[in-house]
């Protein structure tokens, strides 16, 4: 093409089928896994696009939410058919439909094929996971069926490296008559109905597909264990017990790497520079800051492992419908369970975690709750105050009161979550309430490549999108605690004298009906970067040096028990931590979505520690 | 549980809805019934369960239950399994079929 033509945008097709029909994997395939990924506009479902591979003219892919129906649609599946009509804001209509359909379970994607074909659009039909169909002795007359249907039909194996290339010849044939045309297409009426539609469906594969009638012995097998009372149950727990060690536990060998790691780097960068603005910068804040953001890798890394092996293997959706009636009393589903059990780890994971909810709502609301859940963080700063000020004695024989006071704080955040979520669902419309009809897709061995690359892509959108504002936020923070400097002959901590300083006093006031100091205002500041900080910065505002024990004493003479116990209660609540709100506004894409979440959780916060301060001063 | 009038098909088989049946039963579907839970949406979700394949005449088989009573339940239709909530369980009226 020379300079002088306007440039066309890239013809572009898109990927429509079931869910479960290894949709994703063809797509990885097809583009090379290069793939941007977003949310649609104004709507928490993922969006993932990218640029063809082996095109004679450059042309795009979009991997639409999978979708049963084009009628009867679920609040993801209405995404995906607002996208194939081009009424979706900001999409162009797609110019050539590929179809994807699972070959071990033609009837149910035919169906959705069969209402494809009426708008007209130019279509291929990729029957996937053929080698899974073959071992399966499902043989398929691809040229008969391409006839019957009147489409250009493909064998396709999205897990093998030559799995597509069939396809992608037929979409080179079928990109040379494709018109590019960006207008809207309406619904059409519904021609006929479900069973006159099965019934034509079963014609057609008469005679051209033949298929032993029950699925392999191996996958009766696997489903009785994992659906048994007991075996089941057993399974599931031993699942959850290991990915939520692993979260918690394996990682944080990791996260102390990293961290000894950076602090090393700082070392020797400081150690090489002169003692100034420039040493400080870089040591405490750029070299500081980057590390702030690599502490979250190993969680995110080892969530989404277990989370992308299980999703792969066909569990994930099992241990959804397992846990389905624990969830459904605050209106969410099996889905959210496992997104809230990672956030008692760290709710950055969860919240990316929650790309496995199709629902957009229940997506939202489980983004919205997850940081209620204890993180680990938390756990320094709730050390450090019980420890001040809950008095080491046994109760009722055999429980320890600071123990109590412990898991009363992970109940608060729990009940508060689920109380939220259920106050959230009312709120919806009714009549948006989509029932669960949950596939139980076969079990599959997962494939590496795809494994690795689901790894890379999420590795990749918390260091790129999340991790830039991280960063940007933790030089903020360092400036703040660092500016202006403390004059030469100051008596009191540096931090008194800095906009961090400054901030937290003038803070105070607003923090009056709390009982808290200017200095407990003021450790809030920095432990935006990590609530852990807190402990650090409440060391360095008390100017108390000596470790933990030092400064317990030194606090339990500061405050009084009931601002103590708000202080704690503070932390429950607050969104306490940058990292988090900055991955809400990236999995949201939602800017008032992100100030909701934040200020209803400062509220709350501000609530929940001026009645405990009250309650715990009329009580103790 | 609701008081059901017991009913049968015209050739004289019982009829029972879904969330009756045990684990492992085998039964063939009768009808999709109006579930007044579902309110004016009740025809969307009717047409959604056709569309998956519970089809009156179409064959299916209990396979498990989640792990709080009996809901959801899991089947088999066509080779395919889903997950449906008692309440989506309660619609599809069932009548004994030999696997």
């Amino acid at each position: 093409m020379t300079s002088a033509h306007v440039t066309t945008p890239p013809l572009r097709f898109a990927l429509v089928g079931n869910p479960n029909c290894g949709k994703t994997a063809l797509f990885n395939r097809l583009t090379g896994s290069r793939a941007k990924v977003a949310n649609y506009a104004g709507v928490t479902v993922e969006k993932r696009i990218g640029l063809l591979q082996q095109m004679d003219a450059p042309a795009e892919l979009i991997d639409l939410p999978g979708t049963y129906s084009l009628y009867v649609a679920s609040p993801d599946e209405q995404v995906a058919r607002r996208v194939i009509l081009g009424e979706m804001a900001d999409e162009a209509r797609p110019d050539v439909l590929v179809a994807v359909v699972d070959a071990t379970n033609l009837k149910l994607g035919l169906r959705l094929v069969l209402e494809l074909k009426v708008l007209g659009l130019p279509m291929i039909l990729a029957l996937n996971m053929a080698d899974a169909a073959e071992h399966r002795g499902i043989r398929i007359q691809v040229d008969e069926l391409s006839r019957r249907l009147g489409l250009p039909v493909v064998e396709t194996v999205a897990v093998r490296k030559h799995g597509v290339n069939a396809l992608q010849d037929a979409m080179r044939t079928i990109a040379k008559q494709a018109l590019q045309r960006a207008d809207t297409i309406p619904l059409p009426a519904r021609g006929e109905d479900v069973e006159a539609l099965y019934a034509r469906i079963d014609d057609m594969l008469a005679g051209c597909v033949s298929a032993p009638a029950n699925p392999p012995r191996w996958q009766e097998a696997l489903d009785t264990l994992i659906m048994h009372p007991v075996w089941g149950l057993l399974v599931l727990l031993t699942t959850l017990f290991l990915m939520f060690q692993a979260v918690f536990a394996w990682a944080s060998p990791l996260v102390d790497a990293i961290d000894t790691s950076v602090q090393w780097i700082g070392a020797q960068v400081g150690a090489l520079l002169p003692t100034g603005i420039l040493q400080d910068f870089l040591v405490n804040g750029l070299i500081a800051g980057t590390g702030s953001v690599l502490v979250f890798l190993p969680q995110i890394i080892i969530l989404f492992a277990f989370i992308l092996a299980l999703e792969d293997s066909g569990y994930l959706p099992r241990a959804a419908f397992l846990l389905d009636r624990l969830m459904r009393g605050v209106g969410l589903s099996g889905r959210s369970f496992i997104p809230l059990l990672s956030s008692f780890a760290c709710a950055v994971p969860g919240i990316m975690a929650t790309r496995s909810i199709a629902d957009p709502k229940e997506r939202l609301i489980t983004i919205m709750v997850a940081p209620l859940m204890t993180c680990s963080a938390r756990l320094p700063v709730y050390a450090l105050v019980i420890g001040a000020f809950i008095p080491h004695q046994t109760v009722w024989g055999v429980f320890n009161l600071q123990g109590i006071t412990l898991f009363a704080l992970y109940i608060a955040g729990i009940v508060s979550a689920a109380l939220i979520a259920w106050v959230m669902r009312k709120q919806q419309h009714a009549a948006d309430d989509f029932p669960l009809l949950l596939e139980l897709p076969s079990y599959r061995w997962p494939n590496a490549y795809h494994f690795l690359l689901g790894l890379k892509e999420r590795a990749w959108i918390f260091i790129r999108r999340v991790g830039t504002i991280i960063l940007a936020l933790s030089i903020l923070l360092w400036f703040l605690a660092t500016y202006p400097h403390a004059p030469l002959n100051a008596t009191a901590p540096a931090i008194e004298y800095s906009f961090a300083g400054m901030l937290g006093k003038l803070m105070q006031p607003l923090f009056g009906p709390l009982g808290f100091s200017w200095q407990m205002c003021i450790a809030l500041i920095p432990a935006m970067a990590a609530r852990e900080v807190a402990v650090s910065a409440l060391a360095t505002v008390y100017a108390v040096g000596g470790g933990e024990s030092a400064l317990g004493a030194s606090l339990a003479h500061a405050w009084g028990l009931p601002v103590a116990l708000a202080y704690l209660a503070w932390f429950v609540y607050a969104p306490q931590c940058l990292s988090t709100i900055a991955v809400v506004r990236r999995e949201t894409n939602s800017v008032n979505a992100t100030i909701a979440f934040t200020g209803y959780l400062f509220l709350l916060a501000y609530l929940a520690a001026c009645a405990t301060r009250y309650l715990a001063g009329v009580w103790l | 549980m609701p008081n059901r009038p017991l009913q049968t098909t015209e050739t004289g088989h019982p009829v029972s809805p879904l969330h009756d049946l045990p684990k492992g039963a085998h039964a063939r579907i009768v009808s999709i019934d109006v579930q007044n839970a579902f309110g004016q949406r009740d025809e969307h979700v009717t047409q959604r369960l056709k569309e998956l394949g519970f089809l009156p005449g179409a064959t299916l088989k209990v396979i498990g239950f989640g792990l709080f009573g009996k809901d959801p339940i899991a089947v088999q239709i066509n080779g395919t399994k889903f997950g449906l909530r008692r309440r989506e369980a309660e619609k599809i009226l069932t009548t004994p079929h030999k696997a």
